[in-house]
C-alpha cells in the first residue's frame, strides 16, 4: 500500500470497514480502486474534484438550505471514492428488499381493507389505527393493481459484523434517486479509467423503469397514459430531483396550480385548454395534497384531487396513507409482517427496537438512555432524535420527560456503529467515514430494483448522521460483477 | 404546453433581452463619454440621466442616489437589487424562471443562464469601473450565446414561439424608449434639427444611438454616411430587415403569435393577434414624415402603450390560470405578471419547504 492509504485509520476491530478487512488487508473487490487512487497526485485529485464540482454546479444540482437568506444553494457534497458492492452481496440485498416491500404492500392492502392482521392480534390495533399517518378516509378504497408503494427507498446499514440491516423504510416520498443517477455520471467523467477496470452494473435505466411503473398503474386504458410529476415548487429542497425525473421521463412537471379537477377528473391547464391526466407521481405530502380533504390552508395541493382518486379516475404514486407502514413503531413489527403474509423468514433483519409504548420496553429505554438512540416515530431527516452516547445528562433528562409524556411517539435502538468507508477530507487526506445505503425499489405490476442506490456518508469526522440536512454527503455506489 | 411553462419561457427570454439591452446602452454611453471628453463637460448629469429614463424610472433612482454620474448609474443599472430591471435582477429573474421549467428547456440553455448568473455573482463594481468594456462584452456575448443555443437545441414548438415573443416585445419596447428619450434630448424643437445636427457633438450622439442598437454598420450600408435624424428614425423604427428595428421586432413577435393561434394576415382569432396586427399595420403604412407630423414622442408613446396592452392580453389569453370563479374580467384584477420570482411562486414558499 502506498501514500494515500498509508495513514488510513480503518480500526477494523471496532468498526466494519468496507475496504479493509479484519486482518488489515484490502478486500479483493477494492484492490483496483486503491491502486488507481494511489497513482493519483493531490493535483490530479484536485483537478477531478473541480471537474465534478463544475458538473454539479452547471447542472444546477444544488439543494436549498432552509432558514438562510435567498440565493443559498449548495452543492450536495460528493465524495470521489466509490462504494463497491460485489454482485453476490447485492443479490441478497435485492431479494431481501423485494421480500420486505412485497410484505409491506400486503400489509397496507390489509390495513385499508379487512384489517385481518389486527384481528389476528399480530400488531396491537391501537398502534396502527392511532398512527398519525393512518388515513381513515381511505379504508375500503382500492388503488389500481392493489399497489400502494410504487416508489420506496429503504435505508440499509451494516453493523460491526458487516450484516446488512434495515434502519427505516421510506414509503411516502423518498428522495435522493437523482443523486444516484448524477453521481454515476460525474464518476464516469472524472474516473473513466477506473470505471473501465470494473464491470459496473448500469443505473441509467431508472427513469424508464419509473415511467413504466407509473404507466402500469394508470386507471384508464390508453396506449400512452398521461403521467405528470407533481412538485411543491422551486423552493422545495428536492426541486431539482423533481424536475430532473420529469425531464428524464419526458413528462410534464406540474405544480398544484397547474392542475384542476372538473367532474372528478384531473386536467392540466395549458395554453390550449384543459388536458386529461391519468397518473400523478406526487412529491407533495398527504397533508397538503388536497385542501378540501386534508389541510385546508394548503397552497400546494389540488382541490378535488382526492375525490377524483377515490372515483378511480386518476392514480397517485405513492398511494394516500402509506405513511402508516413506515411509522417507526410499525417498523418494529415488519419481521412479523413478513412472516404473517409471506410465511417466510426475513432475509434482511431489523435493527433491534424497543417501543416506549410497551411498559417493559419503556423501563429498559429509560434505564439505558446513555447507550441508546431514541427517535420520534414520525420524524425524518435526522430531526427529533437523541443519540445517547453523544448526549449530556441534562439532555437525557429532558428527553426522558418527553418520552414518558408521549410514549406512543418514541422508539429506541442500540447505537449501531455504522460501517465505515474511506472518504476525502481534503485533496490529499482520507479518513474513515460512516455510511449507509438507500436502494430504490419500484413496484408496478411487480417489484424491481436498479442495481445500486445512494450511499450517504457522514463527512463530519466521527458523526453518525448521514442526512444531507445535517452535513452528510454522498458517494457513487457500484454493484460489480466479479 | 402548461400555461405556467409558457409564461416562464416568455419571461426568461424577456429578462435576458432586457439585460442585454441594458448592457449595450451602458457600454455605448461609457464609450460616448470617452469621445466627448475633450469637447464638452461629460460630468453633466444629462449624459447619464437618460439611461435611467430608458431602463427604469427616475423616482426609484432618486430614492437611492444623490446624483447622476457614471458610478451611481452603473451601480443602479448593473447591481442594484432594488431596481427590478438592473442586469443582476434581470438575470436572477431569468434564472428563476428557467429553474422553474428546467425540465422543459434544453440543459444547454439552463447551463448558459446559470453560468451567467454565477459570473455576475462573482463580479465586483470595482471590476466594472476599471474594465467596463470586458464586462459588457461578456453580458452581450452571453446573451447572444443563449439565443444561439436556444436556436440550436430547442424544438420549434409552441415553447420556442413564446421565447421569440418575449424577446421581440422586450426589444421593441427598449428600442422605442431609447429613441424617445434620446430624441427628446437631442431634438428639442422641430425645425432646428438641420443646424443642430451639424454640431459634431450631436452627430457623435446620434451615432451612439445607432450603436446602442448595434445598428451603425447596418445603417451605413443603407444610408452611407448620412447621419441625420430622419434617416436614423426611419431605420430604427421602420426598417423591415434590421433585426433590432421596432417594425422588425413587431413582425417577428406577430409571426410567433400566428404560429401559436393559427391567425393570418387580416384574420385574427383573438385579442392579442388583433392588437399586434393593429400595431403592425400602423408601422407598415407610416412614413417618417408622418411620424414627425404626429410628433415623435407621441408616436413612440402610442407604440409603447400598444406593447403594454399586447402583453396584458397575452397574459390573459395564455398564462392566466383559468378557472371559472377566478377568471378576471379586467387586467387590473389579474395576477401580477413578472414570471416566477416576482409573482406567484414565493407565496407558498414556507409550505414548499415543509414537504418531506
Amino acid at each position: 500500500m502506498t501514500r494515500l492509504f498509508d495513514n488510513y485509520d480503518a480500526l477494523p476491530d471496532r468498526f466494519f470497514d468496507e475496504v479493509i478487512s479484519r486482518d488489515d488487508t484490502p478486500r479483493v473487490h477494492y484492490e483496483k480502486m486503491m491502486r488507481r487512487f494511489t497513482q493519483l497526485s493531490p493535483e490530479d485529485i484536485r483537478a477531478r474534484r473541480e471537474l465534478v464540482n463544475i458538473f454539479f454546479r452547471n447542472q444546477g444540482i444544488t439543494f436549498t438550505v432552509y432558514g438562510v437568506e435567498e440565493g443559498i444553494e449548495r452543492i450536495f457534497p460528493f465524495d470521489l471514492i466509490p462504494r463497491i458492492i460485489p454482485l453476490p452481496e447485492w443479490e441478497v440485498i435485492e431479494r431481501g428488499l423485494i421480500q420486505r416491500i412485497t410484505a409491506l404492500n400486503e400489509f397496507l392492502s390489509d390495513i385499508y381493507q379487512g384489517q385481518k392482521i389486527l384481528k389476528d392480534r399480530i400488531i396491537p390495533p391501537e398502534l396502527v389505527l392511532g398512527s398519525k399517518h393512518f388515513r381513515r378516509e381511505f379504508v375500503g378504497v382500492k388503488p389500481p393493481l392493489g399497489v400502494y408503494i410504487h416508489v420506496t427507498g429503504s435505508d440499509l446499514i451494516r453493523d460491526g459484523a458487516g450484516r446488512y440491516l434495515v434502519l427505516e423504510d421510506n414509503l411516502r416520498t423518498p428522495s435522493g434517486v437523482s443523486y444516484m443517477l448524477q453521481n454515476r455520471q460525474a464518476m464516469k467523467k472524472a474516473f473513466p479509467v477506473l470505471f473501465d477496470q470494473y464491470k459496473v452494473r448500469p443505473v441509467d435505466g431508472y427513469p424508464q423503469q419509473l415511467l413504466k411503473t407509473l404507466q402500469e398503474i394508470s386507471p384508464t386504458l390508453k396506449p400512452e397514459p398521461k403521467v405528470v410529476v407533481l412538485t411543491p415548487g422551486i423552493y422545495n429542497s428536492a426541486y431539482f430531483e423533481h424536475s430532473y425525473l420529469a425531464q428524464q421521463m419526458g413528462v410534464q412537471l406540474t405544480e398544484g396550480r397547474d392542475l384542476v379537477v372538473n367532474n372528478n377528473k384531473v386536467y392540466t391547464r395549458t395554453t390550449r385548454g384543459l388536458q386529461r391526466v391519468d397518473v400523478i407521481y406526487r412529491r407533495v405530502d398527504d397533508d397538503f395534497i388536497d385542501p378540501l380533504v386534508f389541510r385546508p390552508d394548503s397552497k400546494l395541493g389540488v382541490a378535488g384531487l382526492i375525490n377524483a382518486y377515490r372515483k378511480g379516475n386518476v392514480a397517485l404514486a405513492n398511494a394516500i396513507g402509506t405513511g402508516v407502514a413506515d411509522d417507526k413503531v410499525i417498523y418494529s413489527f415488519v419481521p412479523d409482517i413478513i412472516r404473517y403474509y409471506l410465511n417466510e423468514d426475513p432475509i434482511l433483519d431489523n435493527v433491534e427496537t424497543w417501543l416506549a409504548s410497551n411498559p417493559m420496553h419503556l423501563k429498559h429505554i429509560l434505564a439505558n438512555l446513555e447507550t441508546l438512540v431514541v427517535k420520534a416515530a414520525n420524524e425524518s431527516g435526522g430531526y427529533g432524535m437523541l443519540v445517547g452516547p453523544e448526549s449530556t445528562a441534562a439532555e437525557r433528562e429532558k428527553f426522558a420527560e418527553k418520552i414518558v409524556a408521549n410514549p406512543r411517539n418514541y422508539i429506541a435502538q442500540p447505537t449501531i456503529s455504522l460501517s465505515r468507508h474511506p472518504s476525502f477530507f481534503n485533496d490529499n487526506e482520507i479518513a474513515a467515514c460512516h455510511i449507509d445505503l438507500r436502494p430504490y425499489v419500484l413496484y408496478g405490476k411487480s417489484p424491481s430494483i436498479v442495481p445500486g442506490g445512494l450511499t450517504r456518508v457522514a463527512l463530519k469526522r466521527g458523526s453518525l448522521v448521514v442526512n444531507s440536512s445535517q452535513g452528510g454527503g454522498s458517494k457513487d455506489t457500484w454493484v460489480i460483477d466479479i | 404546453m402548461l400555461s405556467r411553462v409558457a409564461e416562464s419561457l416568455f419571461w426568461m427570454s424577456r429578462y435576458f433581452e432586457r439585460a442585454e439591452n441594458t448592457a449595450r446602452f451602458l457600454d455605448v454611453n461609457f464609450n460616448l463619454m470617452l469621445d466627448l471628453n475633450s469637447i464638452t463637460d461629460v460630468d453633466h448629469p444629462n449624459y447619464w440621466k437618460p439611461l435611467i429614463m430608458v431602463m427604469s424610472n427616475l423616482d426609484n433612482f432618486n430614492a437611492h442616489y444623490q446624483e447622476y454620474n457614471v458610478h451611481t448609474v452603473t451601480d443602479y443599472l448593473v447591481f442594484n437589487r432594488q431596481n427590478t430591471s438592473s442586469i443582476l435582477s434581470s438575470i436572477s429573474m431569468a434564472r428563476e424562471n428557467a429553474r422553474s421549467i428546467i425540465e422543459s428547456i434544453s440543459s444547454e440553455m439552463w447551463e448558459q443562464v446559470n453560468n451567467l448568473y454565477h459570473f455576475l455573482q462573482s463580479v465586483t463594481p470595482q471590476q466594472v469601473h476599471t474594465d467596463p468594456y470586458s464586462f459588457y462584452k461578456e453580458i452581450k456575448n452571453a446573451s447572444h450565446l443563449f439565443q444561439g443555443i436556444t436556436d440550436n437545441t430547442f424544438s420549434r414548438n409552441e415553447g420556442w414561439d413564446f421565447v421569440q415573443i418575449g424577446k421581440y416585445l422586450e426589444r421593441a419596447d427598449n428600442a422605442a424608449r431609447l429613441i424617445d428619450v434620446k430624441y427628446h434630448m437631442l431634438m428639442p424643437k422641430r425645425g432646428q434639427h438641420l443646424d443642430l445636427v451639424k454640431d459634431s457633438v450631436d452627430i457623435i450622439q446620434w451615432m451612439a444611438v445607432l450603436k446602442s442598437c448595434s445598428a451603425l454598420e447596418a445603417f451605413r450600408k443603407v444610408y452611407l454616411s448620412k447621419i441625420d435624424p430622419d434617416n436614423i428614425l426611419r431605420f430604427l423604427i421602420l426598417d423591415r430587415t434590421f433585426p433590432r428595428s421596432i417594425t422588425f421586432s413587431i413582425c417577428a413577435a406577430q409571426e410567433a403569435l400566428w404560429r401559436i393561434s393559427g391567425s393570418s394576415l387580416h384574420r385574427y382569432v383573438n385579442n392579442v393577434d388583433r392588437l399586434i396586427g393593429k400595431t403592425d399595420a400602423e408601422l407598415s403604412y407610416t412614413t417618417v414624415e408622418d411620424i414627425f407630423h404626429k410628433g415623435v414622442h407621441e408616436f413612440l408613446e402610442e407604440i409603447e402603450h400598444g406593447l403594454i396592452r399586447i402583453g396584458e392580453q397575452l397574459h390573459l389569453l395564455y398564462f392566466a390560470y383559468h378557472t371559472p370563479k377566478i377568471e378576471p374580467l379586467d387586467v387590473s384584477e389579474a395576477l401580477p405578471f413578472t414570471g416566477v420570482a416576482g409573482g406567484r411562486a414565493n407565496w407558498s414558499q414556507s409550505q414548499q419547504q415543509q414537504q418531506q
